[in-house]
């Protein structure tokens, strides 16, 4: 390569400060068009970075190898030691100028059409199960990155610094914006792949009411959101060893979803209640989700 | 003071343009920000918007903001972009309000090109239709 790549990306905009570091919209000087960046500050000592970082992004790289069509690619790497004691590791991924949000907005009414939710749900769990099967949660799904190119492609983007999977890692709060977090997630109890089922779950139905489903804003308010459409999950359901005890919360039913997801028709309702399942060692996983009937083509037996 | 205190408002609002976040950017711009302003790194919010947000182009059209500066170090002008990923949407709202359409970039390519370098066929009939 003739440049290095500080030279090769110029930012142009700041586009996002996560708990990990910054990212930015840059120019690609050598082709004109736009990457993401994302820079991580990592720890390093004499022997050099970290082993789980080298790690991170060797599985980074090996998923590369896949080409799968709903992921961001990632097209770069580098590092620049900083000081004796950081270095700065550069993720080049590629950009996609549209997420679900602006997607979705832009939508007249009254809204997707079904098939078009289906396609785009379909390809949303495509790159979600290929992250599972190679051990990355995302732990931060939401329609800011889920992104959409302009032939409706949709690539799931920003799972690069999520740790790799371990059902036991106790994993830092406050990774998962509030509306689409799972409820063991608000209950700071061991979590893993579930998580991001919960997440799509939310967003699932978001596709259909083109605005969140739960908006709380706080954990306790989140939860009680929740509860209200789910109802009260069962005493044996509740983790334990958490802070907040069920009977904080008032017993309420399950309600129907169609009242809270007007227009969704049955195969996914079904589908969409066992993703909002309370129960994370009971909730569909991205695997079982695309051999449901929601997503079976039924054209083939009608002639 | 927050880390959102410290930053400039052109740099809020580039950033703002760029995420697609529409709610932000009216404020920044009712609040009296430039809607021609460079960030810190010398672009404009026109220039670093969110490309697949037609209301974000149309907003910041209405609001003054001129789409015919090109990329100080690539010579591109948003349409360029827009008709390189094939948001026909933000083309025709770009085109709209005053973008020019026959202006090269760096490499000497014009919105056509970039359209029939990645295949963009929505873009291109639109463009050669327009050239007639």
């Amino acid at each position: 390569m003739a440049m290095g790549v500080q030279d090769q990306y110029e930012p142009v905009a700041e586009i996002g400060i996560g708990a990990y570091g910054t990212v930015f919209k840059a120019r690609d000087l050598q082709s004109g068009k736009f990457v993401a960046l994302k820079n991580v500050r990592v720890q390093s000592n004499e022997n050099g970075l970290p082993l789980s970082t080298v790690r991170e992004v060797a599985l980074l790289k090996r998923l590369e190898n896949f080409d799968h069509p709903n992921i961001v690619r990632l097209m770069d790497v580098c590092t620049t030691t900083r000081t004796e004691r950081e270095t700065k590791v550069t993720l080049v991924f590629e950009h996609v100028d549209q997420d679900l949000r602006a997607y979705l907005d832009k939508t007249p009414p009254p809204g997707l059409p079904a098939e078009a939710i289906k396609d785009m749900m379909r390809q949303f769990l495509s790159g979600l199960e290929f992250l599972h099967a190679n051990c990355i949660v995302h732990r931060d799904l939401k329609p800011e990155n889920i992104l959409v190119t302009s032939s409706g492609q949709v690539k799931l983007a920003d799972f690069g610094l999520a740790r790799i999977y371990s059902c036991q890692m106790a994993l830092t709060p406050l990774v998962v914006t509030l509306w689409y977090r799972a409820p063991e997630v608000l209950l700071q109890s061991t979590y893993g792949s579930p998580v991001d089922m919960w997440s799509v779950g939310c967003i699932f139905a978001e596709m259909f009411r083109r605005k969140p489903l739960f908006c709380g804003n706080s954990e306790a308010d989140q939860l009680g959101k929740i509860f209200d459409l789910i109802g009260l999950p069962s005493e044996e359901d509740w983790p334990l060893d958490v802070s907040l005890p069920r009977c904080a919360f008032a017993a309420r039913l399950p309600q129907p979803v169609e009242k809270f997801v007007p227009e969704i028709e049955l195969p996914g309702a079904q589908l969409l209640l066992e993703m909002l399942t309370f129960n994370p060692y009971k909730r569909v996983s991205a695997f079982q989700a695309l051999h449901r009937e929601y997503f079976q083509d039924k054209r083939a037996g009608d002639g | 003071m927050d880390q959102a205190g410290l930053r400039s408002r052109a740099d809020q609002l580039t950033t703002a343009a760029a995420q697609g976040d529409l709610e932000a950017v009216r404020r920044l711009l009712d609040s009296g920000a430039d809607p021609n302003a460079a960030n810190e790194f010398g672009r404009t919010p026109i220039q670093v918007m969110m490309l697949g947000s037609p209301r974000m182009a149309e907003l910041l059209l209405q609001r003054g903001a001129d789409p015919n500066r090109p990329d100080p170090s690539t010579g591109s002008l948003p349409v360029h972009d827009a008709a390189r990923v094939g948001f026909l949407d933000t083309l025709r709202v770009l085109r709209r309000g005053g973008a020019h359409l026959d202006r090269t970039d760096r490499w000497g390519r014009l919105p056509l090109d970039l359209a029939r370098e990645s295949e963009q066929s929505h873009v291109i009939n639109y463009l050669q239709a327009l050239v007639g």
